[in-house]
């Protein structure tokens, strides 16, 4: 095993040994699901399910209210119930029996003006299943075929095209937006958590002059790209366990799921986010051993990476421009930074359309930054590593230097 | 041929200029002091050496020819402090630091419990080096040092948090290594040290050489004429052909006047009825050497 694999090797097994690292792998996951269990059971619980009461003074309604779906604890129904007048309405409301009721009055086919009695504010939803049934009726009552009655209930699709043909937007491709998110998640956990780890190892460290005996054994680009495998290697082995959580979960709650089957995500797109977020990765970490040279304390250094994601999250802060012109100059800016190009590329691939040129000249982009950022680095843990006091100034990294030898 | 060869190094932190032209040579086989106060720039020569610095100016030659990857594997490095990853068992961190200097895991298997053993430290290979006392800690960055089986081993204050058992065991380990014709640089204050251990030694203050040499050689040059007497009835205010008379514990130092010479002042001591005890010429220790050095260097540079 060469030198690099050794540290390597070492920096995985020694961050996979400690507690923070269990602690972080089991915590994510069981924190997202009990947010979401949390949020899931508060929204159930503001979620009036108590049927809504309809009067029908307009003799509208020909159908019967569809209760055919099965209200449960996941996919609530609001279900409606026709009353013949609004005093049998008020008495279902005192005995609590309806959360509220719709009137339909006699000139409704003139003025369209629905009344609905509630003693409180009605969800969205109540809305939605009134103007449904009610429009159900009226089609229905002009004897429209009941399947293009289905068909106009669906809507129609829009399918944006920019006048230089290719697609900025099709309705269709809403399943692409997974993958930024999947960018956007696998980017800061590697910057938080396997960066974490890495400037924090380096700089205590410094603080343990362990450095000192490295550089004595080992160059400082051996023990740059030494752990920056092992700290890489340890970001995927949290995502793979989350990954397989997942998908035992998935199999599990595989009846709930169905719409999964359904994404069209092409590899090509995965893989090009992927290995984009790989090397934005590999940037930050050797930003962050420049920036370690500088530290003289871990407190220090835990300051600095909650930075690190600020440059990492721009597309999501101008994502009303990315929405807007994906191609537009901030959005091709910002897919040539190595911090924000694979959110932005994923992003904009996801909305719109990224020339095979554009893709490749980002990526050439990104690893000549990437390279030329792991040169820095190296150079800092040898100049700037042993020196505690001044703090290493930027300035001294371009002192030049005659070769001893 | 000398193992190590530094030639006029210089190096500069911005406008502090921590070592300027110091030279000298490290032969195979023996134990060499680099010696000088706190911050005459001895880290800082140790550090260019090992290649950590460039220098401004000047060569290093190791084993040969300039530091290479390959030649870091047969070198052994112990800085001043610590040096140990803290919180990571004492055998866990040796093992990584050896795969470091290019062992293979059955060389390490090997020859790891032998210098445990030997360091005493059995028993607590197990434990993190944060749970060690400072000495066992010390004593697990000299195997870290030395497992490798190194042609060149350079030490930062080697006896620093030993007792004396320790210390023993430690300088008895160096003339092992010398006796094997190890190279062997040794920075220390404790001067007591280097004069049991060092076959040549060089001097530097504010990063410049005061003085380099032989041990013995070195005596020589700073030996003076002065004799210490252990008398005893009480000495005279006042001796013929004595300029100075210095009162020890239980002895005196005479400082002979210009032209009179030891035996000179044995006869006049006899002359004068003054019974002793004992009579020797006094060779200035190297504290004393060091002390003067350094302060006649200082005057140089003021």
């Amino acid at each position: 095993m060469n030198k690099t694999m050794s540290i390597a090797r070492y920096e995985y097994l020694h961050h996979v040994g400690r507690k923070r690292f269990w602690i972080a792998l089991i915590g994510v996951p069981l924190g997202f699901v009990l947010l979401l269990g949390l949020s899931t059971l508060l929204s159930r619980l503001s979620f009036d399910t108590r049927p809504v009461g309809i009067v029908d003074h307009a003799a509208l309604i020909q159908i019967e209210p569809d209760h055919s779906k099965e209200s449960t604890f996941f996919e609530p129904q609001i279900y409606l119930q026709v009353f013949p007048d609004e005093s049998a309405a008020r008495v279902a409301i005192e005995t609590n029996k309806i959360q509220g009721f719709a009137v339909l009055p006699e000139d409704y086919l003139s003025r369209f003006q629905i009344v609905y009695w509630a003693n409180k504010q009605p969800l969205s939803d109540v809305q939605s299943v009134i103007t449904d049934f009610v429009s159900k009726n009226l089609m229905v009552s002009e004897n429209i075929d009941p399947a293009v009655v289905s068909r106009i209930n669906e809507g129609s699709q829009i399918s944006l095209q920019s006048l230089d043909g290719s697609q900025v937007y099709d309705g269709s491709n809403t399943d692409r937006i997974a993958v930024p998110i999947l960018v956007g998640v696998l980017n800061f956990i590697l910057v938080m958590t396997c960066g974490g780890y890495l400037l924090q190892a380096l700089v205590e460290e410094k603080e343990n002059r362990t450095l000192e005996i490295l550089l004595t054994s080992v160059s400082p680009k051996e023990i740059m790209t030494g752990k920056i495998i092992g700290n890489l290697s340890i970001g995927f082995t949290e995502i793979g366990a989350w990954i397989l959580l997942l998908a035992i979960a998935g199999f599990i709650f595989r009846n709930k799921l169905e719409f999964l089957m359904g994404l069209d995500i092409s590899f090509s797109y995965v893989a090009i986010s992927v290995a984009l977020t790989i090397f934005s990765f590999i940037f930050s970490a050797a930003l962050m051993v420049t920036i370690g040279a500088m530290m003289t304390s871990t407190a220090e250094a835990q300051g600095v990476i909650g930075l690190m994601v600020i440059p990492m999250m721009l597309p999501v802060y101008f994502f009303g421009t990315f929405m807007n012109n994906p191609n537009g100059l901030l959005p091709r800016v910002f897919s040539f930074l190595p911090f924000s190009s694979p959110l932005s590329i994923a992003l904009r691939m996801a909305i719109g359309s990224v020339s095979r040129t554009e893709i490749l000249l980002a990526f050439v982009v990104i690893v000549l930054m990437t390279l030329l950022m792991v040169w820095f680095a190296a150079s800092a843990i040898k100049r700037g590593m042993l020196h505690f006091t001044p703090r290493l100034l930027l300035r001294r990294k371009f002192n030049k230097e005659t070769p001893n030898a | 041929m000398s193992t190590i060869i530094v030639d006029k190094i210089a190096k500069s932190f911005g406008s502090t200029q921590a070592v300027k032209d110091v030279s000298f040579e490290v032969h195979p086989g023996e134990i060499f002091g680099l010696l000088g106060p706190n911050g005459s720039g001895k880290t800082t020569s140790i550090r260019v050496i090992l290649d950590i610095y460039q220098a401004d100016s000047g060569t290093v030659t190791i084993l040969g020819g300039p530091m290479t990857n390959e030649k870091l594997n047969h070198i052994g490095y112990i800085p001043e402090e610590r040096g140990l990853y803290q919180d990571v068992p004492l055998d866990r961190c040796l093992t990584y630091l050896a795969t470091l200097k290019g062992m293979t895991e059955d060389q390490i298997k090997d020859r790891l419990p032998k210098y445990l053993a030997k360091f005493d430290l059995t028993e607590h290979a197990k434990k993190k080096a944060k749970e060690l006392s400072k000495g066992m800690q010390q004593k697990g960055q000299l195997i870290a040092a030395l497992l490798h089986d190194p042609e060149i081993i350079i030490i930062d204050e080697p006896f620093s948090a030993l007792d004396p058992v320790n210390t023993q065991l430690v300088k008895d380990l160096l003339i092992e290594q010398r006796n094997a014709g190890k190279t062997i640089v040794m920075c220390t204050h404790q001067m007591n040290q280097v004069e049991q251990l060092c076959d040549r030694l060089v001097l530097i203050d504010h990063g410049q050489v005061l003085l380099q040499g032989e041990l013995s050689e070195i005596r020589d040059r700073f030996r003076t004429n002065e004799v210490i007497i252990e008398a005893l009835n009480p000495l005279p205010e006042h001796i013929n052909g004595v300029s100075k008379i210095e009162r020890l514990n239980d002895a005196h130092r005479l400082t002979p006047q210009v032209g009179i010479s030891a035996h000179d002042l044995l006869n006049e001591l006899v002359s004068q009825g003054i019974e002793l005890n004992s009579f020797e010429v006094a060779v200035p220790t190297l504290d004393e050497i060091f002390i003067r050095v350094v302060k006649e260097g200082n005057g140089h540079n003021e």
